[in-house]
């Protein structure tokens, strides 16, 4: 997988290419998330366009980091996810969990 | 990773697509799912039914891999794909593990498990497939997609 990270407005912006399934991804993204919220960075905007499917691994990652970025006054706050990933969320019961944007600017100005 | 398909109608009709044995590792998983997509696309699976059936058999051989064999590379885990006569696929995984019993799974969507960080594998692959079976005592698993 590919991660791209980047400052937008107040916001940390992670952009994701590739499937998020367990093993060097799922790994990846934990080690992003966990230097971002060393670092004090608790917005968080992971931006999915790219991301074709999220394994239970993937989505296990993403509620555990909502839950500590919300614990800190932030959040993980997801943009353009593909329909097998909305279908895979809502599946297991976690969509409503997250605010999801149609593009990386609105979900960065959300927390403003 | 060895593949030992038996051509032509088993019992019940059923054709053997892939037999697959790997050993006991993530990295094997990708080829083993990269080989069901491509059968998948051959048999003019919808493209829905393909991310579905996907997703499902990631969740099987993840579950093999790490919960069937500790991760242990020197294990092997087996992965089939069976079509019947009415197009039906079957998919099973096997592993050398002692089994589960997946009736004391807790139910990842009660509020208490919500924000958990596992435990969805089980629950995602009987909302993808339209049947889901366990034999030798959670050793194995058969999913079926009509």
């Amino acid at each position: 997988m590919d991660i791209n990270v980047r400052k937008r407005s107040q916001a940390q912006l992670i952009q994701l290419r590739g499937p998020l399934r367990m093993g060097p991804a799922v790994d990846s993204l934990r080690q992003t998330l966990e230097e971002a919220l060393g670092n004090g960075d608790t917005r968080i905007v992971i931006n999915l366009a790219e991301v074709p499917m999220i394994d239970s691994s993937g989505i296990g990652l993403l509620v555990r980091f909502l839950a500590s970025t919300k614990q800190r006054g932030g959040s993980i706050k997801l943009v353009q996810p593909s329909k097998f990933a909305v279908q895979t969320l809502r599946l297991v019961g976690v969509l409503n969990l997250f605010e999801i944007f149609d593009n990386d600017d609105a979900a960065a100005e959300s927390f403003s | 990773m060895v593949n030992e398909p038996v051509a032509g109608s088993g019992s019940h009709g059923f054709s053997e697509l892939l037999n697959l044995s790997m050993p006991a590792s993530i990295q094997s998983i990708a080829a083993i799912t990269g080989a069901i997509a491509e059968i998948l696309m051959s048999l003019e699976i919808p493209e829905s039914k393909r991310f579905e059936i996907d997703l499902a058999v990631q969740e099987a051989l993840a579950n093999a891999v790490v919960h069937g064999c500790n991760g242990d590379a020197s294990k092997t885990i087996r992965c089939r794909l069976n079509k019947d006569q009415q197009g039906h696929i079957v998919i099973t995984v096997t592993d050398p593990g002692p089994g589960f019993k997946p009736e004391t799974l807790a139910d990842p969507q009660q509020p208490e498990n919500l924000y958990g960080d596992h435990g969805r594998g089980v629950y995602l692959i009987r909302q993808l497939m339209d049947e889901v079976q366990f034999d030798r005592g959670g050793a194995e698993i058969k999913m079926w997609k009509y």
